[in-house]
């Protein structure tokens, strides 16, 4: 059962990345903006920090292979980095106190982490002709203010969810 | 406490290769996606259609409460040009008769213009902004193959990439990949033909490239498919010439081309099929396909 609820949580998360990006693709938020919405790795980041490293690293692979065949068609992207950013946050909130402001920063801090990996495998495999100081500007920080916006609303929520699920339990 | 770090250290090593291969996998030219990519498509693409009705139903009635605050300006103006429009319109009628006339003349039926659409709606977006591509709710039980340009009502948005199916992967224009070109023709006394290749996102203007030097580019002058590559049909509205430069050689020209369609607003697409087979598979080189 909680892997029903959880599985269906992460699949509506899924989903509606997409429909955002449908929605807000032109130039609601001003001329030349890119932004790019992150719930879905938001999900998995607090996923790990609320429920366990072994969930989230699961729901990682699983999802990001998920998003690398449906969504980009390059495969194993996503599907390697969100596992990898899942056991790094895990490996950090045993050093942090664990309290949701310090959540919220460290799903913020890596969200921006993503962002820039993604960017340098596109480079990389030349999808993308943009110089840092352009990317910077033009998606970081939009993507990132996005992606806060993101955090604060749905960091009580998705708590309140984890901990109900009761999913720390389970991994001991 | 070493053997687990050793044990670590070599998953890791072991999914960077499964990684690099994945990526090379994926790069590949492939005709058909394999089956559980398939699966997971259509799979997420029933889901998307099931959340795209209600959906779309607000936003469009948002949009038609916006649409109404501009319908005076827009009625004027529209009223004004109507009667161009009728004439235009007979004017068009009677090109076509002649045409078919002397089309039956010759003899001659296969026309490269000739094409059947297959209306759908999309139902989704890649989230990741690097690879401009839409989901479509039409895939290979409607008739909708690799390959075939789509179209919205104001011109050439793409060409399907991949399709599955229930559903049809899109790449638009605008997306950055070497694989991603169109022949195209400016209109104009003297025709030029070249390649729709890359987007420059920051101004919005598509890349018209390998234009030879020599001929004289007007501005303003519109842009459409050449249908020589074997694939799209000829004619597609594709957007018009605002700038026209030199490449670094000299030796042919880029032309800089606003697109007829807003690649940031696409909300029901056509997926248009040419009536006309394409040329023999050894001959159809690199233009649209691969």
């Amino acid at each position: 059962m909680k892997q029903f609820i959880l599985s269906f949580i992460a699949l509506i998360f899924f989903v509606f990345e997409s429909i955002f990006a449908q929605l807000f693709a032109g130039d609601t938020f001003g001329d030349d903006k890119i932004l790019v919405p992150h719930f879905m790795m938001i999900f998995v980041f607090f996923l790990t920090m609320y429920g366990s490293r072994k969930m989230g690293m699961l729901y990682g692979a699983i999802l990001g292979l998920t998003y690398d065949v449906v969504y980009t068609e390059i495969l194993g992207v996503y599907m390697f980095l969100l596992p990898f950013l899942a056991y790094l946050i895990s490996k950090c909130m045993k050093i942090l106190q664990n309290n949701v402001l310090i959540a919220c920063l460290t799903a913020f801090v890596f969200t921006a982490v993503l962002e820039v990996v993604i960017f340098q495998m596109n480079t990389i495999l030349s999808f993308a002709e943009m110089p840092f100081g352009e990317f910077a500007e033009r998606r970081l920080l939009p993507t990132l203010l996005l992606n806060l916006v993101f955090i604060v609303i749905s960091c009580y929520p998705l708590k309140r969810i984890f901990e109900k699920l009761d999913l720390q339990g389970e991994a001991e | 406490m070493p053997q687990i770090f050793n044990k670590k250290l070599l998953l890791l090593l072991v999914s960077i290769i499964v990684l690099v291969a994945l990526i090379g996998f994926s790069l590949k030219e492939r005709e058909e996606l394999t089956w559980p990519e398939q699966f997971l498509k259509d799979t997420t693409g029933w889901v998307g259609n099931v959340f795209n009705k209600p959906v779309s139903g607000i936003t469009g009635f948002v949009g038609g409460l916006k649409d109404l605050q501009h319908t005076y300006d827009e009625n004027k103006k529209l009223k004004a040009r109507l009667d161009e429009y009728v004439l235009l319109k007979t004017q068009v009628q009677d090109l076509k008769e002649e045409n078919e006339d002397l089309r039956d003349n010759l003899k001659k039926e296969d026309d490269l213009r000739k094409y059947s659409p297959i209306q759908s709606t999309v139902i989704g977006r890649n989230p990741d902004r690097w690879h401009e591509m839409l989901t479509i709710n039409k895939g290979k039980r409607n008739g909708v193959e690799k390959n075939m340009a789509v179209i919205t009502s104001n011109g050439l948005v793409g060409k399907v990439k991949s399709a599955t199916d229930f559903t049809a992967t899109v790449q638009l224009l605008s997306s950055i990949d070497k694989a991603n070109r169109v022949s195209a023709i400016v209109q104009g006394d003297d025709k030029a033909y070249g390649l729709i290749e890359g987007f420059d996102d920051k101004k919005n203007l598509l890349l018209m490239k390998r234009i030879p030097y020599d001929k004289k580019i007007k501005k303003d002058s519109t842009v459409i498919t050449s249908g020589y590559g074997g694939i799209f049909p000829k004619g597609l509205l594709i957007g018009k010439v605002v700038d026209v430069k030199v490449d670094q050689y000299g030796l042919n020209q880029t032309a800089y081309i606003e697109p007829s369609t807003d690649f940031y607003d696409i909300n029901n697409v056509m997926v248009v099929q040419r009536e006309v087979g394409g040329v023999a598979k050894e001959s159809d080189g690199e233009d649209e396909a691969e």
